[in-house]
């Protein structure tokens, strides 16, 4: 009977503990506090020191932050937490797909500051009936990065190249100049034009076929309202997707690019100047410069041009966007909306998010924070003479591009299957995911 | 009497409480689940009944070779034949390296504490780590010594499937040989001298020995060592998830890849459960019929 009368004893013992520790809990509540859980790990650091800022001049506020990163790991993550009852007071949500997902959700955020100084179109993604439900990253924008010096030590001029035709040329060119030994004095590693990571299904399935569709389909929305697609600048994606190939250093064996990843692609390609021209976005600068800061700083975008379409562009979109848990307390809730809105509209946000994070701001009203690096400002030269597509790929269906036509694009390359092939088979399945 | 069935129960109801909540409870939730669409958010889903389950044997049908005759078949099915070759080659290789490196370091050789040692580090290592190290090993290493030397056969591994076939073959057999070779180690130690000594006597040679002593005797350890590799293999994930990812063109996707792909990235839980569902039978069965052939090998003198 002893023994069992202990047992009870550390029972009852640990359940006392348990209910101490949620008075203490309760207790505690004057602070509120905001969780947030976010995907952008380039910014983690940076984020924190500007929640610790904010928490400075807004005292009874406390703000935790986790970091979850990479595209589909941060959806996967989402609804993990989610599901394990403790959701985050701010979270991540992509396009018009994830908008349906988590309607239950959302936060409508129509009446935030904020809203009224959002670049044109720039929320399109993120609305339904009238209602604003994220508030965008940033701008970023992809296309052809390519190595200014080479190019200029090659003698090709990159304001010449307006087109397909003129790209392909350039690259025909500048092949030649590597093969003939021309440029190996002034740059040993130089042994390709191209580098192209067909690994990364998100390069292939969701950017380069972006181009094509983003004609096709006009924008995000009607992408994610589309039932079928045709396809239409199919020929075009190829040339494209060939012209990668044929100038890579996988040239021989385009099997080869399905094992190119991304650090392949920049850390080992494009930054110590093995490639000159790589298909990747201006979230690439940090990367390149952490090893050249020389060639970070002369980099430039050449458009993707798929013949039929809009040949002289590059692709523009918003990545992500903060949206806010309609479900949180209402302390929570607010205490959220103030701290998103400190963040992109007080001066000291700004500063934050121009120089620190390095984003090209969705929002106007940043003229006395003027974008620093290379390949942001090639992006904003791009947009101010409307050079640009807007992004769709959010509107594909639920892993169309990655698991579908990046797959399929990597089989088209390692010859199992035709273009042709590429082309019916990923219609039929958008059809298929659409029904 | 009385007094001490309550004791017991007490004393067994901790562990009995977590098993449930830990294991059980999942399990059938986990086996409803995968009667319904659950979209991983919604905590609401609806009843569908078995179409999640006829989904997986007629949606994402592909082509495939297989014993060079070109089939269509359902892209899980397909998964599971890639999975079953793997898991019979890695089984054979493991085992057969676990073993051969457990006779070495227990002929009383110099420095077998250390070579044991050795032998079992990679084991400690995660598996996302290892598959890292060993995609740098095969695309970069093996790249470059191909370059250096002008051989052929060592460009390009991963970028095909059966250099991504062999590639986890490699990886597993390395990662998990020395584990292996522990349990057959304390399986060989447990091996009664006087037989040795019996055999040397009768003027018995080393594959004597080994045929009618050391095998019949270490059997019992192989059950448990074929129990384990063949169950880990089928449930590899890390390692697959690390090193390819299921490329090229997801010819080098198994089954557990497959399942966390079809609930997190195509964000079709219903479905991802009815294929967990269909693992879990055929994991038990597979392994269950191993256990059960065995077991009968197992030998006392």
């Amino acid at each position: 009977m002893k023994r069992v009368s202990t047992l009870l004893f550390f029972v009852l013992a640990l359940a006392l503990s348990v209910n101490a520790n949620s008075n203490k809990e309760a207790s505690a509540k004057d602070v509120v506090e905001v969780n947030i859980f976010q995907f952008k790990v380039e910014i983690a650091a940076e984020l924190d020191a500007a929640a610790r800022l904010y928490e400075s001049t807004h005292p009874g506020v406390k703000i935790v932050i986790e970091t979850v990163g990479g595209g589909d790991d941060y959806g996967a993550a989402l609804r993990a937490k989610n599901a394990s009852g403790n959701m985050a007071d701010i979270y991540n949500i992509g396009g018009p797909q994830d908008v349906k997902d988590w309607m239950t959700m959302l936060e409508d955020l129509s009446d935030q500051p904020w809203v009224s100084s959002a670049m044109d179109g720039i929320l399109s993604g993120v609305t339904v009936d009238n209602k604003i439900y994220g508030l965008p990253f940033n701008m970023e924008g992809y296309g052809f990065a390519y190595n200014k010096r080479i190019f200029k030590d090659a003698g090709i001029d990159a304001s010449k190249i307006v087109d397909f035709k003129s790209l392909e040329a350039a690259a025909a060119a500048l092949d030649q100049k590597i093969k003939s030994g021309a440029l190996a004095d002034k740059y040993p590693l130089l042994e390709a034009v191209f580098e192209y990571a067909a690994k990364e299904t998100w390069v292939t399935g969701l950017h380069t076929s972006n181009l094509a569709l983003s004609p096709e389909l006009g924008n995000v929305i009607a992408a994610a309202d589309a039932k079928t697609i045709d396809f239409k600048y199919a020929d075009g994606l190829k040339k494209l997707l060939d012209l990668q190939a044929k100038y890579s250093s996988s040239a021989d064996k385009p099997s080869l690019l399905n094992a190119v990843d991304y650090s392949t692609q920049v850390d080992t390609g494009l930054a110590i100047e093995r490639v000159a021209i790589i298909q990747q976005g201006n979230w690439i600068y940090g990367g390149v410069s952490a090893v050249d800061k020389e060639v970070a700083d002369n980099l430039g975008f050449l458009p993707m041009p798929i013949v039929g379409a809009k040949e002289d562009s590059i692709a523009v979109g918003v990545p992500m966007h903060w949206s806010i848990n309609s479900k949180a307390e209402a302390a929570d809730k607010a205490a959220a909306k103030d701290f998103l809105n400190w963040l992109y509209t007080s001066e000291a946000g700004k500063d934050i998010v121009v120089n620190k994070f390095f984003f090209i701001p969705p929002l106007k009203g940043y003229d006395a924070y003027p974008v620093k690096d290379a390949l942001g400002q090639s992006i904003m030269a791009f947009a101010a003479q409307g050079k640009t597509v807007p992004w769709v790929f959010m509107g594909y269906p639920t892993d169309w591009g990655m698991s579908t036509l990046g797959v399929k694009i990597q089989a088209y390359y390692a010859g199992e299957l035709t273009w042709d092939k590429v082309v019916a088979e990923s219609k039929t399945e958008w059809e298929l995911s659409r029904k | 009497m009385k007094k001490s069935k309550l004791s017991f129960g007490l004393f067994v109801a901790p562990s009995l409480i977590a098993f449930f909540i830990v294991v059980i409870i999942p399990t059938i939730s986990g086996v409803l689940m995968s009667f319904t669409n659950w979209n991983g958010i919604d905590n609401n889903p609806e009843f569908v009944g078995l179409s999640n389950y006829v989904k997986v044997f007629t949606l994402d049908m592909v082509k495939t070779n297989f014993l060079t005759v070109e089939f269509e078949m359902p892209r899980f099915v397909n998964v599971f034949l890639f999975t079953a070759q793997f898991a019979v080659v890695s089984v054979l290789l493991i085992n057969f390296f676990g073993f051969s490196l457990a006779l070495l370091v227990t002929r009383g050789l110099k420095g077998s504490n250390l070579l044991r040692s050795i032998f079992f580090i990679p084991n400690l290592i995660g598996g996302l780590i290892l598959g890292f190290l060993w995609q740098f090993i095969f695309t970069k290493v093996f790249n470059n010594i191909g370059n250096v030397l002008g051989i052929e056969f060592l460009k390009g591994w991963l970028s095909t499937t059966s250099t991504g076939f062999w590639g986890l073959v490699i990886l597993l057999s390395w990662q998990m040989s020395g584990y292996m070779m522990i349990i057959y180690i304390a399986a060989i130690q447990n091996i009664p001298t006087s037989l040795f000594e019996a055999a040397d006597l009768d003027g018995a040679n080393f594959f004597q020995k080994m045929k009618n002593i050391i095998m019949p005797l270490v059997a019992q350890a192989f059950t448990v060592g074929l129990f384990l590799t063949l169950s880990n293999s089928f449930k590899l994930f890390d390692q697959n998830l690390a090193l390819t990812n299921g490329g090229p063109y997801l010819s080098t996707q198994m089954l557990a890849l497959n399942i966390y792909r079809t609930a997190f990235m195509q964000q079709d839980f219903g479905q991802g459960q009815a294929k967990a569902v269909l693992f879990l039978i055929a994991v038990a069965a597979i392994t269950l019929t191993q256990m059960s052939i065995s077991k009968k090998k197992e030998v006392e003198y």
